[in-house]
């Protein structure tokens, strides 16, 4: 039993130090990669995350694992170079998100823009999306929420004005979910958090 | 006869790189372009002009015709892995339906990313210490970054003062209230007597509150700029300012640096 402790207490310091470096971030960009967690962890970081998404699942958390584009986690590098998060396990509602502060039609902008360009294989001019958006909201207030979307990091956009999928975007958002509930839109009822889990380039690690 | 040909071919590879680049930037369907048609005029051109500028040209087309059929190739594997939504339907649905709607299908398929963005006494500690581990410029600047940190423990005062669990409005109060009571002849003490009479411990403590209290108005500060004395004139009320300006005051520097 008393051998057991130094090894308790060492998995106990990897949980929290994993959690750290997950949770509070010093850069720009939330979350960490693979190998800075591989530094910090050892050799067996993935072990450590499983275990700590054991330890989120109750509070409704999880850890998300975003791959490069280009790879799929066939292999230990594209683990090593994958982006590690924490995410909300289930969406929130609507009349959650509108309490957190954000807006109805921010977040139609947002729902539609990101639709639009994944229907169109993840980028499009700026100008047609706009062009679309103009029909529901004054020109004005769609460019300046595409700007701070920008901002964000849920959209990009690049010299020639050509907007794409941003990077949170692709960590955040399921692609087949959002494309799907805007097809059946009018179908279904509003404010309805759906249950089903994100796609995209991500994955829980692996057991 | 010959150069009006090349020219015409040359016209004609530029045009379809634009084509190719135009499709590749904009994302539009690559299948709107013909390549077995492209490739065949490519041939044609080959086979008619065998200028060097020519074969250069063709070759760097046949590169953007490359990049097309990549793109017929991306754009399939994405249209099959989102079970073939197609654009016109979405830009449809997204025109019909209102933005209460919009919302609700985003938040359906949005999972938040978690994290934090919170300055720790650690971090402010670890940033201290940096800026005082740097080359200074000058001597003189060396001697004040020497003195801040031989003060004892005026680094941790600073510090403890964003972890401290007094409110700061209590802290101006107290402040505020003792400025009052001590204030001398012609309404006005002395600002470096002032914050050192807790001791040197706690001279950037009340430094820090001093700043607060002047700045919500609740006091004056003069500055003689011949000697370089400091003198606060505290009110028992907050004054309103026309002109506001900023006063940077070293402590390391001390009352005669």
């Amino acid at each position: 039993m008393g051998e057991q402790q130094p090894e308790q207490s060492q998995a106990k310091r990897r949980l929290s130090t994993a959690i750290a470096m997950l949770l509070f971030s010093s850069h720009r960009l939330p979350g960490v990669r693979g190998y800075e967690l591989r530094r910090r962890l050892g050799k067996n970081y993935l072990k450590v995350i499983e275990t700590l998404n054991h330890r989120l699942e109750p509070l409704g958390l999880k850890v998300k694992i975003l791959f490069e584009a280009g790879s799929d986690g066939g292999s230990p590098e594209d683990y090593d170079r994958a982006r590690y998060f924490i995410t909300l396990s289930e969406p929130l509602s609507l009349s959650e998100i509108v309490a957190a502060g954000w807006r109805i039609d921010e977040l139609a902008v947002l729902a539609a823009s990101l639709a639009l360009l994944f229907s169109r294989g993840g980028k499009a001019p700026s100008r047609d999306i706009i062009e679309v958006l103009e029909a529901k909201l004054p020109r004005w207030r769609v460019e300046a929420s595409i700007e701070r979307f920008i901002r964000r990091g849920y959209l990009f956009k690049d010299e020639d004005g050509v907007l794409h999928v941003g990077w949170r975007a692709i960590a955040e958002v399921g692609q087949k979910e959002l494309v799907r509930a805007v097809a059946e839109a009018g179908t279904t009822q509003a404010d309805q958090p759906a249950t089903g889990t994100s796609s995209g380039e991500s994955s829980s690690p692996p057991g | 006869m010959a150069s009006r040909s090349r020219s015409i071919a040359r016209e004609e590879l530029l045009r379809i790189i634009g084509i190719c680049e135009n499709i590749e930037k904009s994302g539009l369907d690559p299948f709107t372009v013909d390549v077995k048609a492209l490739l065949v005029r490519l041939r044609r051109i080959l086979e008619t002009q065998k200028s060097l500028e020519t074969v250069l040209l063709d070759a760097e087309t046949l590169y953007k015709v490359a990049l097309i059929i990549a793109l017929q190739h991306k754009w399939l594997r994405d249209r099959a892995a989102s079970l073939f939504v197609d654009a016109q339907l979405i830009t449809v649905k997204i025109l019909s339906a209102d933005l209460k709607t919009l919302a609700a299908c985003l938040t359906s398929s949005w999972n938040p990313i978690v994290f934090g963005e919170q300055l720790t006494k650690g971090m402010l500690k670890d940033g201290l210490d940096y800026f005082l581990s740097l080359p200074t410029r000058a001597s003189k600047t060396m001697d004040s970054s020497h003195d801040i940190g031989q003060d004892d423990g005026l680094v941790d005062n600073v510090v403890n003062l964003f972890y401290q669990d007094t409110v700061l409005e209590d802290e101006v109060r107290r402040l505020h209230c003792e400025m009052l009571e001590t204030v001398g002849d012609g309404g006005r003490l002395d600002y470096w007597r002032f914050i050192e009479r807790e001791g040197l411990a706690r001279r950037a403590q009340r430094a820090y509150v001093v700043s607060f209290i002047v700045s919500e108005g609740l006091a004056e500060m003069q500055r003689n700029p011949l000697t370089g004395e400091i003198y606060l004139i505290p009110y028992s009320g907050k004054i309103e300012r026309k002109n506001v300006v900023s006063l940077p005051i070293s402590l390391g520097a001390g009352k005669n640096g």
